[in-house]
């Protein structure tokens, strides 16, 4: 469902990504590996049109990404669900808020928004906790919550980007097996990461990016450097 | 069309909460459209005034008591042959007493005093208008002649040329320096909404980002801030007239009365919902042009 084609990023004169061909189907689990800095989250950044890419092209569902206008973004950005390192959840507003919140700016009705809410609520494990702010929750469920937030327009990819990096071992591991969960049901999922032990937890596809060159594919990979 | 209401919402909201901010550029709003509805009325007032001393008479022509009326007939005759004069209206001591009672019905003092004469001080006059002020002179000078000496008693023309060229004075001033004023204060209004959406999307730039992330359109985003733009014009508008529209109804009677006539506010500029109607327009536009800079600016999207 994506496809990068010749895909070269500069940030000034430095180059993020170096011609980068990649394929990832539908349904796919993706980890994609590397040090900080290699161009992982770039990488990311670039599907959901966050950055321009200098040269080649990217196809989300046959979709030429340099060819969606900039009006167009946001309902493209819909289709795709996104998780990062900082969470982003909004501190004054509830679990359930949150996760409305991303229903409410496509503008649906309150009550399909009161009904969806909490089945989403429920697949991530939180929906006890639907009235709580986020300063009463562990990191993990405030990632879950964030996850949840993501799900809300029902999209074929989720990407994470450093989901874990501020979490403890439990908390992280919680977050991964929600993906698993989540990819399960049918959802791609790139997960962009450099916690080497979860990676080889899951023992799915993993891609190595070093200084922005795709240096090593593995259908069952570990992350080896 | 839910998103529609949704943004007009959050802008309500947004301005509740940050009520300080909101405030601090609602009353720089409000002083701008004071001062503008001020000077307006001023200037309106002023214009009238203006016309009115234009309409008055230039010249008064003031008989010795006993004249005859076929004296100053004659006298009339001989200006309306002069082709420097516009017109000449005959007032009798009659006539003449019965406006000045008028002119001066609310000054009882005045009416204490007339009463005390036995026999009526008012002349007979002739009211004349020239075709140009300008020329005033040159028509005393024309009856200046021994044939007029013993009739006319006073020929007075300063006072009317006076008064029309202080007011024209005024008028100008009042145009120059209001428009800079209003300009002065514009700017100041600009700037303090700028200041406050500015704060107002630092404030709220989580926010900002995670609707952008979940994909909210570009106007979902920057829709309150151009609610909260039309909120501070709103209630601008609303506390200037409700500062303004009685003392503008107290005025009203009062100013009529040193005129003498109500047609000053017949003016379609002086009626209310004109100035209500102006203040909106005016504030409107000013804050529109401000957020949107301020926006273009600030607002990442």
């Amino acid at each position: 469902m994506i496809r990068f084609e010749n895909v070269t990023k500069f940030y000034g004169n430095q180059k993020a990504l170096d011609n980068i061909d990649l394929q990832i189907d539908h349904g796919e689990f993706i980890s994609v590996v590397g040090m900080s800095g290699a161009g992982k989250s770039t990488l990311l950044k670039l599907i959901i049109g966050e950055e321009d890419l200098d040269k080649g092209r990217i196809l989300i569902d046959d979709i030429d990404m340099t060819k969606v206008k900039k009006v167009d973004l946001p309902y493209l950005r819909r289709k795709i669900g996104t998780v990062f390192q900082d969470i982003k959840l909004l501190p004054k507003r509830t679990a359930f808020e949150n996760v409305a919140f991303a229903m409410e700016v496509s503008g649906h009705r309150k009550d399909k928004i009161f009904k969806d809410v909490p089945k989403i609520l429920e697949l991530v494990g939180l929906l006890h906790k639907r009235n709580n702010f986020p300063h009463q929750m562990s990191g993990g469920e405030k990632q879950r919550v964030a996850i949840a937030r993501s799900l809300a327009h029902r999209p074929l990819l989720l990407l994470a980007d450093e989901p874990t990096g501020n979490l403890d071992e439990i908390n992280a591991n919680e977050v991964i097996e929600l993906l698993l969960k989540i990819n399960e049901l049918g959802t791609t999922v790139i997960l962009a990461t450099h916690a080497a032990d979860l990676v080889n937890k899951i023992k799915r596809r993993v891609i190595t990016i070093e200084g922005g060159k795709v240096t090593k594919e593995q259908a069952q990979g570990k992350y080896q450097l | 069309m839910i998103s529609f209401l949704r943004v007009i919402q959050t802008g309500f909201v947004n301005f509740w909460r940050n009520i300080w901010l909101s405030a601090a550029a609602t009353l720089v709003m409000t002083i701008t459209l004071v001062i503008l509805s001020t000077l307006l009325f001023i200037f309106v007032v002023a214009g009238f005034a203006l016309n009115s001393a234009r309409e008055r008479v230039d010249m008064s022509i003031y008989f010795k008591v006993g004249q005859s009326e076929k004296q100053i007939f004659s006298v009339r005759d001989d200006l309306q042959k002069n082709p420097k004069v516009k017109d000449v209206s005959y007032v009798s001591p009659e006539q003449g007493l019965e406006e000045f009672k008028k002119r001066n019905e609310n000054k009882q003092d005045i009416l204490d005093a007339l009463s005390q004469f036995d026999e009526n001080p008012i002349p007979a006059t002739l009211q004349v208008k020239a075709q140009n002020l300008e020329d005033l002179p040159a028509i005393a000078e024309s009856l200046s002649g021994d044939q007029y000496k013993p009739m006319i008693d006073k020929i007075n023309y300063e006072d009317n040329r006076d008064l029309i060229e202080r007011l024209s004075q005024i008028l100008r001033f009042i145009k120059s320096f209001g428009i800079v004023l209003i300009a002065v204060f514009s700017l100041i209004a600009v700037l303090v909404i700028f200041n406050t959406i500015t704060l107002t999307i630092y404030n709220r730039r989580e926010e900002i980002e995670i609707m952008r992330l979940v994909g909210a359109t570009n106007w979902y985003i920057r829709g309150p801030f151009l609610m909260e733009a039309l909120m501070y014009s709103v209630m601008a508008t609303i506390i200037t007239s409700a500062i303004l529209i009685p003392v503008y109804s107290h005025t009203k009677p009062e100013i009529s009365n040193y005129f003498g006539t109500t047609d000053l506010f017949a003016s379609p500029y002086l009626t209310v919902t004109f100035l209500i109607l102006m203040q909106l327009v005016v504030a409107i536009i000013l804050s529109v042009i401000s957020t949107g800079w301020s926006m273009r600016k600030s607002l990442k999207i």
